[in-house]
């Protein structure tokens, strides 16, 4: 009887027991749901590093280490404490591990330090994982548009901030020392062009000869740090996973490019202005057709 | 052919286009004030309130209660109400900006779209081709006449010098 009774006694105590253990396996997930945070953005919280290197979208547009290096600090954290890092740490024989359980343990929980360090940390049961395994690759995706997800935000608070102070200025136009030289140096130019070469060659020659020269006295002039916008443009390109080095490098060469164009179109223009002053004043110089 | 000032014509009306839009936040500014009628008020409430905060920076808490919460009470009122009022300028405002800035662009459309098709086929000045070899084709583009400047590469031309120049003036 009484064995029995203590039989029954424990077997009630073993239910009541899975019962608690259950309970309490769903509570991270029961909060990380009221905060927002989805069961499986948790669960691989912990898979790190199993995951591959991915591009870093943290508008850091003067990086210029490589992006593999990054990668692990642009972890999505989660509020509660992560569970046992490794996915191959984990043993698939794992049993949940409370504070204060009456019970022994029915398994070692791997990690186990790192659990009684954290505090709290627990371990998912077999019947919890086996879904997870299937769903791997879903998952990695799901927590790969997540982590785009946030970048997108932090990208979308720094373009706010940066608005109103591009909101009246759309294109703007610095200008240092160098590119006051560069636009003095066409007028010039096309002033001189215009007045004793233009007979004898095409107008774009001197022009061609005077960007090279501006190429070689860039050097010569002091260098200005231009800010690097962060613009609707650059934001798409750094969440479509194209490197910051390649987004700089690419600014830079459309920065040359436009200066090189301002040039020309300077250049053309004072040409143009003086051929037509030249004219009036010539035309002024004969006279009217009666006049003479 | 060219006509004799075509060239000064054409960047007159870029100036004016690049001028205009420098002063586009002047103009709706200026137009909101003209349509706003109420904006006296929102000054007498946020000098009333001062009025009100003073008084109640007079009045000890511990002593008259009862006229210092009534005074917050009416400060609260009038906050609320001036809140009230400064979105619905600020909401004005945005409006007006939205609207001068849509009808500026129209205008601005209009003009270039009237430009080129007034010079399409005429160049805005002619030179020898040989100075502007060997891009004539595409500086002459559209007219196709020798040695001419058409009036897309003059309007981009002058687009970009105006907008530099007013960018150092300003």
């Amino acid at each position: 009887m009484e064995s029995g009774e203590s039989g029954s006694l424990s077997a009630a105590q073993r239910r009541a027991e899975i019962r608690r253990r259950k309970l309490l396996m769903n509570s991270e997930d029961r909060m990380n749901r009221i905060v927002g945070f989805t069961k499986t953005e948790s669960e691989n919280n912990a898979g790190t590093l199993l995951r591959p290197a991915e591009p870093h979208f943290h508008l850091d547009l003067d990086r210029t280490e490589p992006w593999s290096s990054s990668s692990s600090s642009s972890q999505r954290p989660s509020p509660f404490p992560p569970e046992s890092s490794g996915l191959g740490s984990r043993s698939h024989g794992a049993t949940p591990e409370r504070r204060g359980s009456p019970l022994p343990d029915c398994g070692e929980p791997p990690g186990g330090s790192l659990e009684d360090d954290a505090g709290g940390i627990r371990q998912r049961p077999r019947g919890e994982r086996a879904p997870d395994d299937l769903g791997g690759s879903p998952r990695r995706g799901l927590q790969k548009y997540l982590s785009r997800f946030d970048d997108a935000m932090k990208l979308r608070g720094q373009l706010a901030n940066e608005k109103p102070a591009q909101d009246g200025a759309p294109e703007v136009e610095e200008f240092d020392p160098f590119r006051i030289f560069r636009i003095i140096g066409s007028v010039l130019l096309a002033v001189f062009v215009r007045g004793f070469v233009c007979r004898f060659l095409s107008i774009f020659a001197p022009f061609l000869t005077l960007e090279l020269a501006y190429m070689g006295l860039s050097k010569y002039f002091p260098k200005v740090e231009k800010k690097a916008q962060t613009t609707v443009l650059t934001a798409a390109l750094l969440l479509s996973g194209i490197p910051a080095e390649v987004i700089n490098r690419s600014m830079d060469t459309y920065r040359r490019m436009g200066d090189v164009f301002a040039d020309l179109c300077v250049y053309f223009f004072t040409f143009i202005l003086s051929h037509e002053i030249l004219l009036l004043v010539g035309s002024e110089t004969d006279g009217p057709p009666g006049s003479q | 052919m060219a006509s004799g000032y075509a060239w000064f014509l054409v960047l007159g009306s870029v100036f004016l286009c690049n001028l205009m839009k420098t002063l586009l936040p002047t103009i709706s500014s200026f137009l909101t004030k003209m349509v706003q009628k109420d904006a006296e008020q929102e000054s007498e409430m946020r000098a009333e309130v001062q009025v009100m905060k003073k008084e109640q920076a007079s009045i000890s808490m511990m002593d008259e209660f009862a006229r210092y919460a009534r005074l917050e009470r009416k400060i609260n009122k009038m906050t609320d109400k001036l809140k009230t009022h400064v979105k619905s300028r600020t909401a004005q405002q945005a409006k007006m900006k939205w609207v001068v800035n849509i009808v500026f662009y129209i205008l601005q459309a209009a003009l270039m779209v009237s430009l080129i098709w007034k010079y399409y086929s005429d160049p805005v000045t002619v030179v020898p081709s040989k100075w502007i070899a060997p891009v004539e084709r595409l500086v002459a583009f559209p007219t196709g006449v020798a040695g001419g400047v058409g009036i897309t590469c003059w309007l981009v031309v002058c687009n970009k010098v105006v907008s530099l120049g007013l960018h150092a003036v300003s």
